[in-house]
């Protein structure tokens, strides 16, 4: 950038954005003044910013009655086992769009294109009785974090594959195929020249497939019947969702809870993500 | 022979969670479903006309074109100067960049509670804000209504689609070369002629890409309004997705829930091909 970092222009730019920031923001002080809050003080009108009484009860009450700790293994377990199955068939795949010439290759993007812009909603009812005609265990693939995770995986190819190829295309071929030269086998190339340099490329993809898993409601809800096999997205919901009294201190502690970690993540691989974004060109 | 290895089990999975629920849905579109999921004789298109003749479906049908219309439409035009902005070389723009794209790290079930809680009549922080700027003079029962929840739901929408909005048109931005603005200002070109004849065209790729995607994603967008209102009261927030969520896992009617759902795969095929279609375009 040549251009000078006038005082005044990056006042004007933060002027612009201040609407939207303020926005964006409200949100976040809105969870962590309420989950601050007594119980007396969250049923005031008009409700103060900040509480008259700092009380951090609400983050160990809602622990308990969201079930929190089952919900964070439940969620970390569905959405990392269904990272890695998205990364397993995706890499390979990403791999032969990238560096092979094959003769089903478009065809095989355009089927990719039509998954990505399917989304579960639409499928939900299928997805069900595909669920339920599978028997597992004592019952069906109904209730089970296996079948979320078979899902989300499945879901997250499309992008995978399409980050992971946008990336591969710049690793350099050269070091590949000196390794050949040098008698390695191709796969041996691959595993030992190819995957540490698409490290970055692997990191950034399993990064958003583990957020979308963690993210996720419409698959959870449907198919997670039983509390004690909820993510925390969903049983954030039903502290919320058909109840005649909500205690609202407890449900921002829980969002605040369930968001700050992936905020913090997301905003530390922002520029890897807008990085891949702008390198695949979107096209 | 080796390409098909690699590409086989994602081919595989995609295949089976994928393929399998769309050809299970078409069959039960056809087919007289019991509510438990019993599926009886076939029917024909009786779902189909069940499902037209339902006035829910076709309030839920406009409302959806309008949701979408006014999400994406609402996105685009707010993301568009954001990005410009963002685009600029000025002091704390990493800072401005991670704050606009916050959002997108939050599900959309929990920013929608946020947003409820926020909206609440009684109690909220929105009422309370507007009172204190003078723009309202009684507190708002805002969830109670249709023709103030679904504007609700619009913003919610929109606030959360401008992240990935947003960095697409950064990525097209960057792709600009700044050369040609140099070029410009030499020919004497102003700020507000370089962005009506330069930015604009070359962007115009971007912007296409980005309301294509968000047509598909707002379209098919259920946490928002089911987590919100449920698509109530009375029916006055229902878009097309909380109708066949209902339909299918409520009142029990899988029948016609899985007809809606063929009607909603359709347009959304033909929203794709026409992307094809401009895709081809643009690398001709």
């Amino acid at each position: 950038m040549t251009r000078r970092r006038a005082v005044g222009r990056s006042v004007l730019c933060w002027l612009v954005l201040a609407p939207l920031i303020a926005i964006v923001l409200f949100p976040f002080a809105v969870m962590l003044s309420t989950a601050l809050k007594p119980t007396p003080e969250v049923l005031e009108f008009p409700p103060r910013w900040i509480p008259r009484h700092i009380d951090w009860g609400s983050f160990a009450a809602m622990w308990q009655a969201a079930d929190f700790g089952s919900a964070i293994v439940n969620s970390l377990a569905i959405s990392v086992g269904a990272t890695l199955l998205a990364l397993l068939v995706s890499i390979p795949a990403a791999y032969a769009v990238s560096r092979l010439a094959f003769a089903a290759k478009g065809l095989y993007r355009r089927f990719l294109l039509v998954t990505q812009m399917l989304s579960p909603i639409l499928l939900v009812l299928g997805l069900f009785r595909m669920a339920a005609a599978v028997p597992f265990g004592d019952g069906t693939l109904v209730n089970t974090r296996i079948v979320v995770v078979v899902i989300y995986a499945a879901f997250n190819i499309a992008f995978a594959v399409w980050m992971l190829s946008a990336y591969f295309v710049a690793i350099p071929r050269d070091l590949e195929e000196a390794a050949w030269i040098d008698g390695c086998t191709r796969p041996r190339a691959v595993l030992s020249v190819f995957l540490p340099m698409a490290v970055p490329a692997v990191a950034v993809t399993a990064m958003v497939t583990f957020v979308n898993g963690w993210n996720e409601f419409t698959v959870a809800l449907t198919m997670l019947r039983s509390p004690d096999k909820q993510t925390i997205t969903l049983s954030v919901v039903n502290l919320v969702a058909g109840r005649y009294s909500v205690e609202w201190n407890q449900v921002m502690a829980a969002t605040l809870a369930a968001t700050v970690p992936v905020a913090v993540l997301f905003a530390w691989a922002q520029r890897y993500l807008v990085q891949g974004l702008t390198l695949g060109g979107v096209k | 022979m080796v390409p098909w290895l690699l590409i086989g089990p994602s081919l595989a999975l995609a295949l089976v969670v994928i393929v399998y629920p769309f050809l299970e849905i078409l069959e039960l579109s056809l087919h007289d479903v019991s509510p438990f999921g019993l599926v009886r004789g076939f029917v024909g298109l009786a779902n189909y006309a069940r499902m037209l003749e339902d006035p829910v479906f076709l309030g839920a049908a406009l409302r959806t074109l309008e949701w979408t219309a006014l999400v994406v439409g609402g996105t685009v035009i707010l993301s568009l100067p954001v990005a410009m902005v963002l685009g600029e070389d000025f002091h704390g723009r990493g800072l401005a960049r991670t704050i606009v794209l916050l959002p997108w790290s939050m599900s959309l079930a929990m920013a929608a509670i946020v947003w409820l809680w926020s909206f609440n009549g009684d109690y909220g922080m929105v009422n309370a804000v507007l009172k204190e700027a003078g723009l309202i003079a009684r507190p708002v029962q805002w969830m109670a209504r249709g023709d103030t929840a679904f504007p609700v739901e619009v913003g919610v929408g929109i606030l959360v689609s401008v992240p990935f909005t947003v960095t697409i048109f950064l990525g097209g931005l960057a792709s600009i070369p700044g050369e040609i603005y140099e070029a410009a200002r030499i020919d004497g070109a102003g700020r507000f002629a370089q962005f009506r004849w330069m930015t604009l065209p070359l962007l115009r790729p971007f912007v296409t890409i980005a309301v294509v995607l968000n047509m598909i994603y707002v379209f098919n967008s259920f946490p928002i309004i089911w987590v919100m209102t449920q698509g109530g009261p009375d029916n006055s927030t229902q878009i097309l997705v909380t109708y066949l969520y209902m339909l299918a896992f409520q009142i029990g009617r899988p029948g016609v829930a899985a007809a809606v759902s063929v009607a909603m795969l359709a347009i959304v095929f033909a929203i794709t091909l026409v992307y094809l279609r401009l895709e081809e375009r643009e690398a001709a």
